[in-house]
C-alpha cells in the first residue's frame, strides 16, 4: 500500500486552455421514432391546438410556469392518449422532448428528442479571450462531433420538470 | 471512424438530472427500455423526497428496529459504510440532515429531528437486507445513488445482449464494451471541455462546486457537507473519478475531496485515480506513478502530457 500524501505533487499542470469552447448536441429521436417509442403501434392523429389569451393565464397560474407559445403540439392516440412534443429553453441549454399522457392525464412516459447547449463564452479575462481569436472564428459554435460523453457538474433536468407541470397543466385546462 | 448510426441513443429526465443511454447489438432497444426502467426504480426507491422509498422509510423508521430494504438500497448501503468505514467518515450517507438545514432536501415527514452527533456507525447492516438505526439520522443517498444506477443500468444492458455501450448520468457514466471519447467539463466554464482520452469498461464520475457557485439553479444539484464537521465546504475545484464501477467513481469523487490525506490509500484500493481541476490548471492524483493506474487514466496522462508540450501560450492560464 502506498504512503499517504498531505501534499499534492502535480504530474502534469495543464494550461486551462487545453479545455477547448465546443459545443455539444445530441439527436435520440425523431418525431415518428417519439411516437413509436411512447405509443408503440398505436395509430396518432394530429390535432393542434392554439390556446386562448385566458387559458395561458389558467395554466400560467395553475403550473406557476410561463406558456412561451399558445401552440400545442399534440397528437391523439387511438386508445384516447395524447403525445405532446415541447421544448425548454434554459439558460444555455435548448431541449425538445415528447411527453405522452394516458387517457385519465397522467405521464405515461417523457422522451428527450434532442439536446442542444449553447455557451456565449463569456470569459472574464480578455487576454485568456484572444488566445482564440484567428484560430477559427466560427469554433464556438461548432458541435463537436466528437463531444458525445461528458463528465461533470450534474446538468439540471428542473427546466424539463417545468415543462412536464406546464402540460400537465395544460390538460387539464385545453384537453380535458 | 466507426459509423455510430448503430448505436442507439436514448435520454429520460431521471434521478433529477438527464440520464443518456447507448448501446449497440441486437438487444439494444429493449435493453435501454429495461435499463432506464432500473433507473426509475433505483430513483424510487433511494429518493430522499419521495415518501415511499427505502431512504424515507429508513429515516422514520423507528430505531433499533430491523427494516427489510430492498436487496439494491442494501447494497449501496454496503457500499456506502466501506467507503465511511475507510475514510474515517469523510464520505457519510447520514449528513440528510445538515443538507436539509441547508435547505437542498426537504425535512421528512413524521420524523423525529436527528442526533446530532449521529454517523454512520449509528446505522448497521444485519443479515437478509434488514437494517437498523441506533440514533435518529437522516440517510441520504445523494452521494452514491447515482453511481450505482449507472451501474445497474450497464448490468441490465448486458443481460439484454447488449455488446457495447454508455449510460451518463449527468456526467457520471460508464463506457463498456467498445471505447468511446470522454469529455470532462470545466467546473467553471461549462461550455469548455477537456478531452480525457478513450476509456473503455472504466467509470468516469465528476463533482465540482465551482459550477453550483456560479449557477444558482446548480447549486440546488450539487452541495457537499463534510459530515466530520456537519458544515457545508464550498468547494474550490473538480475532482474526477476513474474507477471500475460508477458507484465508487461517484462515492469517491467526494472522498478525495473531504479527506486528501486518506484519498491515495482510498483510491488504490478500488485500482481508482483521480483528476483535479481548479484554477492553475489540472493534475493527476496521486501524483506518483504506480501499478494501480487505470488504463483509462493512462490514456489521460498521455494526452495530457502531449498537450502539455505542445505550444499552448502560458498565459493562457491565468485568465482564470
Amino acid at each position: 500500500m502506498q504512503k499517504s500524501r498531505s501534499i499534492w505533487l502535480p504530474l502534469a499542470q495543464v494550461p486551462i486552455a487545453l479545455f477547448a469552447p465546443a459545443s455539444y448536441g445530441a439527436t435520440y429521436l425523431t418525431l415518428e421514432q417519439a411516437q413509436q417509442a411512447i405509443f408503440p403501434g398505436e395509430k396518432l392523429s394530429q390535432s393542434f391546438i392554439n390556446l386562448t389569451n385566458q387559458q395561458v393565464q389558467e395554466i400560467e397560474g395553475r403550473s406557476d410556469t410561463n406558456v412561451r407559445r399558445k401552440q400545442i403540439q399534440l397528437w391523439k392516440s387511438t386508445n384516447g392518449g395524447f403525445f405532446i412534443v415541447d421544448e425548454v429553453v434554459g439558460k444555455h441549454e435548448y431541449i425538445t422532448y415528447a411527453v405522452g399522457l394516458n387517457s385519465g392525464g397522467t405521464v405515461k412516459q417523457i422522451e428527450i428528442m434532442t439536446y442542444r447547449e449553447s455557451y456565449g463564452y463569456e470569459v472574464r479575462n480578455a487576454d485568456w479571450r484572444a488566445q482564440f481569436v484567428g484560430k477559427s472564428a466560427s469554433a464556438p459554435l461548432k458541435l463537436d462531433k466528437d463531444i458525445k460523453n461528458i463528465s461533470g457538474a450534474t446538468l439540471s433536468c428542473r427546466h424539463i420538470t417545468d415543462g412536464v407541470k406546464r402540460i400537465l397543466a395544460t390538460y387539464e385546462v385545453a384537453l380535458k | 471512424m466507426k459509423s455510430r448510426s448503430s448505436e442507439l441513443r436514448r435520454a429520460r429526465p431521471l434521478l433529477g438530472t438527464i440520464v443518456e443511454i447507448g448501446a449497440r447489438g441486437p438487444g439494444a432497444s429493449a435493453g435501454i427500455e429495461a435499463a432506464f426502467l432500473e433507473v426509475e426504480t433505483i430513483h424510487r426507491l433511494m429518493s430522499f423526497h419521495e415518501i415511499d422509498s427505502d431512504v424515507s422509510c429508513l429515516n422514520r423508521a423507528p430505531l433499533l428496529t430491523p427494516l427489510a430494504v430492498d436487496p439494491r438500497t442494501y447494497e449501496v448501503l454496503t457500499w456506502a459504510q466501506r467507503i465511511s468505514a475507510l475514510s474515517e467518515g469523510a464520505f457519510d450517507v447520514t449528513v440528510g440532515a445538515e443538507l436539509v438545514a441547508a435547505g437542498f432536501l426537504p425535512e421528512p415527514a413524521n420524523s423525529e429531528y436527528p442526533f446530532p452527533e449521529a454517523n454512520f456507525r449509528d446505522l448497521s447492516l444485519l443479515p437478509d437486507n434488514r437494517v437498523l438505526l441506533k440514533r435518529r439520522a437522516w440517510i441520504d443517498l445523494g452521494g452514491i445513488a447515482k453511481g450505482y444506477a449507472v451501474d445497474r443500468a450497464v448490468m441490465m444492458l448486458k443481460q439484454f445482449g447488449v455488446v457495447s455501450g454508455t449510460v451518463n448520468a449527468g456526467g457520471d457514466l460508464l463506457v463498456f464494451g467498445a471505447e468511446q471519447p470522454v469529455h470532462i467539463r470545466h467546473p467553471e466554464e461549462p461550455g469548455l471541455k477537456f478531452p480525457l482520452g478513450k476509456v473503455l469498461n472504466s467509470a468516469v464520475a465528476s463533482s465540482s462546486g465551482c459550477f453550483s457557485a456560479r449557477e444558482k439553479i446548480h447549486a440546488v444539484n450539487d452541495p457537499l457537507i463534510d459530515p466530520r464537521r456537519n458544515r457545508r465546504v464550498n468547494w474550490r475545484f473538480s475532482v474526477t473519478v476513474i474507477a471500475a464501477c460508477c458507484i465508487v467513481a461517484d462515492a469517491l469523487t467526494k472522498v478525495v475531496r473531504l479527506a486528501i490525506r486518506q484519498a491515495p490509500r482510498i483510491l488504490s484500493q478500488f485500482g481508482a485515480r483521480a483528476l483535479i481541476i481548479d484554477r492553475r490548471g489540472l493534475r493527476i492524483f496521486p501524483a506518483n506513478e504506480n501499478d494501480t493506474m487505470s488504463s483509462a487514466l493512462e490514456t489521460a496522462a498521455r494526452v495530457v502530457n502531449a498537450e502539455t508540450r505542445a505550444s499552448i501560450p502560458h498565459q493562457a492560464v491565468t485568465g482564470l
